[in-house]
């Protein structure tokens, strides 16, 4: 057997068990919409821990950390200090969320919100928000799976045809099986993530370099500016500490705001297991450093890619590496972008239905179930066309969203724990949060500092919130204490 | 220690966590030399704080299990 049909047989083998893992998972949960969307509130700690990581591990971290490393250096570590940063806090957060969650039977983020302020507009604006945010990074990660078997199948599978065949397994578990789909695939595809990463992150630089070490002291030797922070950014000038320090704010105050990680909250089967989930995580977070240490031992190799995120596949193809290392490499990258896209497809669907349709149009349970699996394939459909357009500028809304995401965290925090927050004070807040943060990202050059977008948008966001809620008449305090009593 | 010290030492640990890794207090660490493990000193660093947040969530959640089951949790919500 010749190394590209080898490597193409063990992708193959991988997507086999990963659809027979997606429908067995299946089996076990009720037709319910509570089983469709929150598992039955039954995931265990494994599931939980592995639903956790893979999700918040994309293709983009899998491709884009190499890529982040390999070009701009120590910028790069932000990403590993803001997941802890920004999980820490659900703790907390998350085992109030899961009560409130089995109090008033939700099972969104939007729900809970509108709960505790009622506004169908509120309910509806979360629906756009979230699928204008989950589109262009669903369409991330098909490129990111199309890309990767295209590279390791030389061609032979083109761009097109693989995100298809990757996206179509995806869509057949998520059909079928819902969020136990998507607990038990990630749980499969977790495993390998983090197996292939450790092991190629030692591999790469022992077998270019000699060593973790002694790439380090190369590139010290001859590429210094890459080993200080702040880094650099994408096009080479040095990053500014503003950026790099508000980077890291707004990503830890957005990571659980995420409404496809946020909703996970409703899946565990008891409060102990997401606190344990939230202890562990950290040991999920220090997979960066394997992934970061495959865009360091590119830095100083002969040859460059075209593009920065290609770093890995790259090294991987020119490493003269055995076939069978190849293919499991493969599968590792798909592994990162399918765990991720199957949480943002069912992520999306049951946000558009139970947000942006049922408030406003009640369905049947069956019909509520059936409208997401339409919804499940019609933003697949739309994200893969998005896949295969050339030149799109999908990272660029993707940092746009992540400035919006964050405005979500004051609205949630009024919602837990302030007694005076109005509904009028978190719909103001949010509008005005989101409009400065767009406002921001589309004029880069009047950030003071470079701060993030999505912190400039807070400073403005929190005093609104507290300005008219202070200035409204109070919540009942029967209604109030249905959501801050738990 | 008492459940209610732990999670003032949580806290404490995640702010100053988070004042460490930004500016202006991770330029006291800014050279990646010398190297330890093998790794920059600030990515090191880094992952020092990540390792750390496991230990003192662990430790907190002790805390909490010891407590629960020797009665009810004492005010100041669920962490």
């Amino acid at each position: 057997m010749d190394k590209v049909t080898l490597i193409t047989v063990i992708v193959f083998a991988y997507l086999a068990v990963t659809l027979g893992v997606g429908l067995a998972a299946g089996r076990r949960a009720s037709r319910s919409v509570q089983g469709y969307v929150a598992g039955d509130r039954d995931f265990g700690l494994l599931v939980m821990y592995f639903i956790t990581g893979a999700t918040v591990f994309s293709a983009f971290a899998f491709l884009g950390g190499p890529g982040w490393a390999y070009s701009r250096g120590a910028a790069a570590f932000y990403i590993l200090t803001y997941g802890v940063l920004g999980m820490a806090p659900w703790y907390v957060m998350g085992p109030r969320v899961a009560a409130l969650g089995r109090r008033f039977g939700f099972v969104t983020q939007a729900q809970l919100l509108v709960g505790r302020f009622p506004s169908p507009g509120l309910s509806a604006l979360m629906a756009l928000l979230t699928l204008a945010a989950f589109v262009p990074y669903v369409t991330i990660q098909m490129r990111g799976a199309g890309i990767v078997i295209e590279a390791v199948t030389g061609g032979r599978v083109p761009l097109a045809a693989g995100a298809a065949i990757a996206y179509a397994v995806v869509l057949v578990y998520v059909l079928a099986s819902g969020v136990s789909a998507v607990g038990w695939t990630n749980t499969f595809q977790g495993v390998f993530m983090l197996v292939i990463a450790w092991a190629l992150g030692i591999y790469l630089p022992t077998r270019l370099y000699g060593g973790v070490g002694p790439m380090f002291e190369q590139i010290l030797a001859e590429r210094p500016e890459l080993l200080s922070l702040p880094g650099l950014t994408g096009s080479g000038e040095p990053w500014g500490w503003g950026a790099y320090s508000t980077a890291i704010l707004a990503s830890a105050i957005g990571v659980t705001m995420w409404p496809h990680l946020f909703m996970k909250a409703y899946t565990a089967r008891s409060d102990t297991i997401i606190r344990r989930t939230v202890i562990l995580f950290p040991t999920f977070q220090l997979f960066l450093i394997p992934v970061f240490l495959i865009g360091f031992a590119g830095v100083l190799f002969p040859e460059s890619p075209d593009q920065a995120d290609f770093i890995l596949p790259f090294l991987i193809l020119r490493s003269d590496l055995p076939a069978l290392v190849v293919g499991l490499f493969c599968a590792g990258a798909l592994s990162a972008s399918m765990s991720t896209g199957d949480a943002l497809l069912h992520g999306a669907a049951s946000v558009v239905v139970e947000d942006g349709v049922q408030p406003f149009r009640k369905l049947s349970d069956r019909g509520q179930r059936l409208l997401m699996r339409i919804l499940v394939v019609a933003v697949g459909g739309l994200a893969y066309l998005f896949a295969l357009v050339e030149g799109f500028s999908l990272v660029d809304l993707l940092l746009a969203s992540y400035g919006i995401i964050c405005q979500y965290m004051p609205a949630m925090l009024a919602a837990l724990y302030w007694r005076r927050a109005t509904t009028a004070g978190v719909i103001s807040g949010l509008l005005a949060g989101s409009a400065v943060s767009v406002f921001f990202f589309l004029s880069p050059e009047l950030k003071p500092l470079g701060m993030h977008e999505g912190i400039l948008g807070l400073i403005v966001h929190i005093p609104v919130l507290l300005a008219v809620s202070l200035r409204g008449t109070p919540q009942d305090d029967d209604h109030v204490d249905g959501y801050l009593r738990v | 220690m008492p459940l209610r010290t732990w999670r003032r030492i949580t806290w404490a640990y995640h702010l100053i966590f988070a004042a460490a890794v930004t500016w202006p207090f991770q330029t006291l660490v800014n050279t990646p030399d010398p190297l330890v493990l093998g790794l920059p000193r600030q990515m090191a660093w880094a992952a020092g704080w990540v390792v750390g947040s496991l230990v003192v969530l662990w430790r907190l959640d002790a805390a909490r299990t010891r407590h629960e089951r020797s009665g009810p949790l004492p005010p100041g919500g669920d962490g």
